[in-house]
């Protein structure tokens, strides 16, 4: 097969898992009853509604026509019909489907955890909303993988020649020990022992040297970032905006904050920005670097005892030569597979991470939206075709790679 | 034996032969390969380490629940209160009589526990205004119930220490470790809730990713075997499942079940003019528990299905299966005796590898306030309660960092049993990887 027909038929396949992801999300969601569906207009139905969980209930019992078993509230009529709550299934999975593929992922709830988390985005469309709340995650990503790239690596290979020594068993320990810990554990600890042990004995506020303003240190203060004040010279431009970003107080070109502080002369921001995500990325990293530790090992020992590798050293290369410029070259191709994976999971969001360290990426965002009882229908889709996009678009171009660095791939 | 074959190679055949001839009889090619993998995996010294740990910890597991300790401990739903409006409702008064929130600090009355079993355990302990009481209980039809009215009460303030207790029940070497009375999970005795945990995460985890190995194996070795279209749909279903994000799904699914159960209900029926409704199976503990790993389970095969079918599509090529079909074996009895156990080896290490995960990503879900995933917010499960312990140390930082003692035993214990059950688990699977793949034994 030639490499172009294979990226054709992978291509090809693009669209039909994206309709089965969305299938079963619109399955999944529409096995609920109807109330949970009006959630955002009707706030918590068992609590407002006297008659609890019935499915008519979701008329409110004032409206309830007993006789006819007809509802006649106008706002419960006009909204299930504006959102086609009254057609077949089959229709209503038509309608989503189209709307899916259109970017027109609804806007966010107005009575959800999400809108009283970021009130700027009450109402506001998903697709916006997803946009705002994405660089946050790609830095954080970016940062924590090339964490992970310059450790893994290195360390595999270190370990893989070394196989069975001191030295690969405690990379090996050290790596596992990562993989053990659960995130919400380390993050916390790191949390405690930086914000409440070690930075209170240093003498260092928040606020210094970035913005003098704030004198006492807590957990919550550094969550949050700079106000206005430590924007000399900048007013808001709109109460109505992440507060993360420093456009709520200047314009932002990209949205990324550090890139936009950067633009406007504020280096000290941007490094505030970068400074905030160390320990996060940090964090990440030391879970993740297992996986990958693994499979560059693995990858390097098999590598290793080939027949070139032998016929290498028998023609005198050096050692080094060996293990940097034969062996380690050829095994990289596992280690792109993985990390174009990891990437694309990584983009999907850090929850618990985000969660630890009180910052505002796509993660939290959806922990938020998917809390029982004020479930946020729109940036639960939302969130769910962007992470299917980026899955299958990163394993589209991982098998593509793979496909042109392996060419017995094609083959199969 | 191993022991004789001393260090060298029992794979050689003269070490396998011997014994053979001794005994007149060839062990199973299946037991022969079994042997030589632990001659190998009791070589490396870190593999027996985690399992070590890992025997340990399922000794301590049957240990808990062959023990009659109370084992819950802390507040729960009688079941005639049971449901999904958890924070207002299912907590029993006994002093007032009303149902209400479970009363910490207890200046209005005294909250009594509840055990999931129906017969309280010989030496079950009542809990009250922060300790334990050792009192005769009343079995009513809905719950168990403490026999007398009130219990001592608090002076009214509550200095901000930590009041070490020990508990009064069951033998308790640690029983001193109990956790702060003007913490959030007050109620909650750590040696009794960590020793109930470990049988539970034990359980949990086996049990989700048995049953997301089951299903990946059914799956996996049907589109391998089969080949063809079946391999292509399968397969392609097996991508869909791959690309929804594991969070996102894990909680809209157990959100969805839960929901649809409580409002809509088990599906009845009718038998002789009675509708019957399967009101016992939504009340039950184990509800909440098996929508838990049920969700879990259809996150987890996808990964088994994929694993499964790239080793059926090597084996199936192998010469004995030939063989199998040449001496007239059907296609289900090649597929069951011939495919399956020689492809499954893999997945064993697959399979202890997520073991260990498992308890790591309850204890995300609960962080992140998913308490609901479980029969009671306080559930003894190792990674829900390192979440409590987690928010009470936060929070008596937040108000109270000089006055408190910071119960750090909270989070030290759970953690460390949580960190040793993945390491361990780790270690030995790589071991076993190790010592499975001849290519990796020298």
């Amino acid at each position: 097969m030639k490499l172009v027909t294979y990226v054709v038929r992978r291509i090809a396949l693009f669209v039909p898992t994206i309709v089965g992801v969305m299938t079963i999300t619109f399955v999944l969601l529409a096995a609920l009853p109807i109330q949970y569906q009006l959630i955002e207009h009707y706030g918590d139905p068992p609590r407002q509604d006297p008659c609890g969980y019935e499915p008519q209930c979701a008329c409110a019992s004032l409206h309830h026509d007993k006789e006819t078993g007809n509802c006649n509230n106008p706002l419960y009529t006009r909204l299930v019909d504006r959102l086609h709550l009254n057609r077949p299934e089959v229709v209503q999975w038509g309608y989503y489907m189209y709307n899916s593929f259109t970017f027109n992922w609804g806007t966010v709830a107005n009575n959800s955890q999400v809108a009283s988390t970021y009130a700027f985005a009450r109402g506001e469309p998903v697709a916006k909303f997803m946009g705002q709340m994405m660089p946050y995650t790609l830095e954080l990503t970016v940062l924590s993988l090339l964490i992970i790239l310059l450790i893994a690596i290195p360390l595999g290979n270190l370990s893989a020649v070394n196989r069975n020594r001191p030295i690969d068993q405690a990379s090996r320990v050290v790596s596992f020990s990562g993989f053990a810990i659960p995130p919400f554990l380390l993050g916390s600890l790191v949390v405690f022992g930086v914000f409440y042990l070690l930075l209170p004995h240093t003498g260092y506020s928040v606020g210094t040297p970035w913005c003098p303003s704030h004198e006492t240190l807590q957990y919550e203060i550094w969550g949050s970032w700079p106000q206005a004040g430590c924007y000399k010279g900048a007013v808001a431009l709109s109460s109505n905006c992440p507060t993360w970003l420093t456009g709520c107080y200047l314009s932002h070109p990209t949205g990324f904050p550090t890139i936009d502080a950067a633009a406007h002369g504020l280096w000290w921001v941007s490094l505030d920005t970068l400074l905030r995500m160390i320990l996060p990325a940090l964090v990440i990293a030391y879970g993740s670097i297992a996986g990958l530790l693994r499979f560059v090992r693995n990858s390097m020992l098999e590598v290793m005892n080939l027949d070139y590798i032998r016929t290498a050293r028998a023609k005198g290369v050096p050692e080094r030569d060996v293990v940097n410029r034969h062996a380690g070259r050829n095994s990289l191709n596992v280690t792109v597979t993985v990390l174009g994976l990891t990437f694309a999971f990584f983009l999907g969001g850090f929850p618990v991470i985000e969660e630890v360290f009180r910052l505002e990426g796509i993660g939290r965002a959806l922990a938020l939206a998917v809390i029982p009882g004020s479930f946020d229908f729109g940036v639960i889709f939302g969130s769910t075709i962007l992470f299917t996009y980026l899955v299958v678009t990163a394993n589209i171009i991982v098998d593509v790679l793979y496909a042109y660095l392996d060419p017995r791939v094609r083959l199969g | 034996m191993a022991d004789e074959a001393g260090p060298t190679d029992p794979t050689e055949p003269t070490s396998v032969a011997a014994p053979a001839v001794r005994r007149g009889r060839r062990p199973s090619p299946r037991i022969a390969q079994m042997k030589r993998t632990w001659y190998f995996l009791r070589r490396n010294t870190l593999a027996m380490i985690g399992l070590a740990v890992l025997v340990i910890i399922a000794l301590v597991a049957v240990y808990a629940s062959t023990t009659p300790i109370s084992w819950v401990q802390m507040p729960f739903y009688c079941s005639a209160n049971y449901g999904p409006d958890q924070t207002s409702s299912g907590w029993y008064n006994s002093t007032t009589g009303t149902n209400g929130p479970f009363n910490v600090s207890g200046d209005a009355g005294c909250d009594y526990i509840c055990t999931y079993e129906l017969t309280p355990p010989p030496n079950a302990a009542h809990f009250c205004n922060g300790l334990w009481y050792k009192i005769p209980f009343v079995v009513t039809k809905d719950c168990i119930q403490p026999s007398f009215a009130s219990c001592p009460s608090y002076p009214a303030t509550i200095p901000p220490t930590v009041n070490l207790h020990s508990g009064s029940t069951g033998p308790m070497p640690l029983g001193s470790l109990a956790t702060s009375i003007d913490s959030t999970s007050a109620f909650f005795n750590l040696y009794n809730g960590m020793l109930r945990g470990s049988d539970w995460s034990l359980i949990i985890s086996v049990a989700v990713v048995g049953v997301g190995a089951a299903l990946g194996l059914l799956v996996g070795a049907t589109a391998g075997f089969l080949g063809g279209a079946v391999d292509d749909a399968l397969m392609r279903l097996v991508d869909i499942f791959l690309s929804i994000p594991v969070l996102l799904f894990v909680i809209v699914l157990i959100s969805v079940i839960t929901t649809t159960i409580h409002s809509v209900g088990l599906p009845g029926f009718s038998l002789l003019g009675h509708h019957f409704k399967p009101y016992v199976l939504i009340n039950s503990t184990w509800t909440p528990l098996f929508t838990l790993i049920i969700g879990f389970a259809a996150v987890w095969w996808p990964f088994y299905a994929r694993l499964i079918r790239g080793q059926v599509l090597v084996v199936r090529e192998q010469k004995y299966i030939e063989a199998a079909r040449a001496n007239g074996a059907g296609k289900g009895r090649i597929l069951l005796r011939h495919i399956i156990p020689n492809s499954v080896y893999p997945m064993f290490i697959q399979f202890s590898l997520d073991v260990g995960t498992i308890p790591l990503l309850i204890g995300g879900l609960v962080f992140l306030g998913f308490t609901n995933l479980f029969p009671s917010p306080y559930f003894p499960e190792w990674g829900a309660i390192s979440a409590w312990s987690v928010f009470d140390i936060r929070s008596m930082l937040d108000s109270c960092a000089l006055q408190c003692v910071i119960p750090w035993w909270q989070l030290f214990f759970p953690g460390l049993a949580l960190f040793m059950y993945a390491v361990s688990v780790n270690l030995l699977s790589d071991g076993l990887r190790d010592a499975l793949d001849p290519r990796l034994r020298r």
